[in-house]
């Protein structure tokens, strides 16, 4: 996946402006290039992960074996699914899914929005700007997630009135939002100054040179480092168990508690955790290749 | 297209007075600069690696803030107003040694963006003078492709479109032809020479000495931050009276 990522990330040194002639056939083979590695990429990420799965579940075996523990597939799918009379019904796991999913959709949504703000104001000419940035990265990364959540859901939460829920959100957003925000200024940076000063020489201000110019040059080196950043969003979301918020991880505990079923439920918890970062990576991929249709034709 | 200056249709475009620039590692680049930029002159800039050139033509669009000293274009002077500021690179246009095109952008679109951000032009209205535009730089044709699909030359004149699409009354140029293979500066400076003819005041750093003495109506050698000789283009070249300046075309001539 690191490969893969390294691959897809050098590949775009050809967008930066260089003069690159390609002839007549250089657009189909270009093409090609472009869209067979992402999914053989995924195939082999895949195929690798299914087989260290198995291998460490032969071994789970023949340990827990060994431990006597008496292995109780069937009577794990209802609580993903059940089928009664008024057809499927999703079991307490997808609903867990489902709250997860909503967490992290809104936490990923205020959390690029502070990311963006943050790295405005620490790229911005304003000394106050730059200091309130920094001292929002600096306490964000110094502190664990964790005391976040919990300083925000015990102390901050009952002083201006947020429920569990928002609390979550709110501490999610913060956490991801600074990092997120560094790679969004790194990938600003990263760019030629030459671009704001032909921008400034056109006689275009600051906001336009940003919103033509700058930003959507950066999206394209920004996005596979967040894409990443979105996935730990997704991962982190299982401590907001810690403050009673019935997510994914929830669920599997208080199931785990009434049922024993430990092993089970935990390679199905942990299996659903896959699912969701594997599609929000694909579903990445797929929009920067539209992405990246432009500077190409 | 009236510009403040309109009042003194006769007098210098740029007048700049004095000016100094030292950065902040304490590398001074502008010493005690003067010079006026008759209307439709073209004046070219030489001088060794590191002697200002590129700063001073930066002064005269407000990429560069000078540390003191006086610039006016067109009547209106470059100073901490960020209207005056922005009225003076609506008249000046600028084409860099790296062209800085926007490489997401295709070729119309560069050159469409600030007639429709800074002079607010109907996106149809820009399309018309941008085909214009690059009738006159000859790719008229390439509208619709991304630089990089274009060679370098191109690439340059497709900048020099861009910079004239506010009709900027004057152009300036740093070393527009320097990141060029050889065989394509001719098509860069053919461009330069037909605007030089249109009478657009230009203000010209080039290495370039053949097209300097041709194209150029005055000549400035600098050497260290100072300009060190002023001269018609000409004399400059073929009579340098400084050391300094004789030394140096010695060495590139
Ligand atoms: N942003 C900057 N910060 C610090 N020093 C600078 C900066 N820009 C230029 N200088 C220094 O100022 C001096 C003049 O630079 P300038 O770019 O104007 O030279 P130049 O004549 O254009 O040179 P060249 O022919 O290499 O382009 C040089 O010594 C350069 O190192
Ligand atoms: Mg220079």
């Amino acid at each position: 996946m690191i490969l893969a990522a390294i691959r897809r990330w050098t590949g775009r040194t050809m967008l930066t402006g260089r003069t690159e002639r390609v002839g007549r056939t250089g657009r189909t083979e270009k093409a090609r290039r472009r869209y067979k590695p992402i999914a053989a990429d995924i195939v082999v990420d895949i195929v690798a992960f299914a087989g260290l799965v198995t291998a460490l579940a032969l071994l789970l075996a023949h340990n827990t074996a060994a431990l006597g523990y008496r292995w109780q597939w069937h009577r794990v799918p209802r609580y993903l699914l059940t089928f009664g009379d008024e057809g499927f019904q999703a079991g307490p796991l997808l609903i867990g899914v489902g709250v997860t999913l909503r967490i992290v959709a809104v936490s990923l949504l205020l959390s690029l929005t502070i990311a963006l703000a943050t790295a405005l104001l620490r790229l911005s000419s304003s000394a106050v700007g730059q200091w309130i940035a920094g001292v929002y990265l600096e306490c964000i990364r110094n502190t664990p997630l964790l005391v976040q959540l919990f300083f925000i859901y015990f102390v901050i939460a009952p002083l201006v009135g947020w429920d569990g829920w928002t609390s979550a959100v709110i501490s999610l957003s913060l956490f991801e939002g600074a990092y997120a925000s560094e790679i969004i200024r790194g990938g600003i940076v990263s760019l030629p100054y030459g671009q704001w000063e032909a921008c400034y020489s056109l006689g275009l201000g600051r906001r336009d040179a940003l919103r033509f110019v700058i930003l959507p040059q950066a999206v394209r080196r920004i996005l596979p480092p967040l894409v990443g950043q979105g996935i730990s969003l997704v991962k982190d979301s299982a401590l907001v168990s810690t403050i009673a918020i019935y997510d994914l991880t929830m669920r599997g505990q208080v199931i785990v508690a009434q049922t024993f079923l430990a092993f089970e439920i935990w390679f199905v918890v942990a299996g659903l955790y896959l699912v969701m970062t594997v599609s929000l990576s694909a579903f990445v991929g797929l929009l920067r290749r539209r992405l990246a249709v432009n500077y190409d034709r | 297209m009236t510009g403040n200056g309109s009042v003194t249709p006769d007098g210098p475009i740029i007048t700049v007075e004095s000016l100094s620039k030292t950065f902040a590692n304490g590398v001074k680049a502008l010493d005690q600069v003067s010079i006026d930029v008759a209307r439709s002159e073209v004046l070219v800039v030489v001088g060794p690696s590191g002697s200002g050139k590129s700063t001073f033509l930066r002064c005269l669009n407000g990429l560069e803030t000078a540390d003191s000293g006086t610039v006016v274009v067109d009547g209106i002077p470059l100073d901490d107003n960020p209207q005056n500021r922005l009225e003076i690179r609506k008249e000046v246009g600028m084409v860099f040694q790296q062209f800085n095109l926007f490489p997401h952008m295709t070729v119309g679109a560069n050159i469409d963006l600030a007639q429709m951000r800074v002079r607010k032009s109907a996106p149809r209205e820009a399309r018309g003078v941008t085909i214009e535009l690059l009738r006159k730089v000859g790719l008229e044709d390439r509208v619709e492709s991304y630089p990089s699909r274009l060679s370098g030359g191109q690439q340059q004149r497709v900048a020099i479109a861009r910079a004239l699409a506010l009709r900027p009354k004057v152009m300036l140029f740093d070393e527009a032809t320097s990141a060029l293979d050889p065989e394509m500066i001719g098509e860069v400076l053919d461009v330069m020479r037909d605007l030089a003819a249109e009478g657009m005041t230009m203000v010209v750093v080039t290495h370039e000495m053949g097209f300097a003495r041709e194209v150029g109506d005055r000549a400035v050698f600098i050497d260290e931050g100072r300009f060190v000789e002023v001269a018609p283009a000409a004399e400059l070249f073929d009579s340098p009276r400084e050391e300094r300046t004789i030394a140096f075309l010695s060495k590139v001539l």
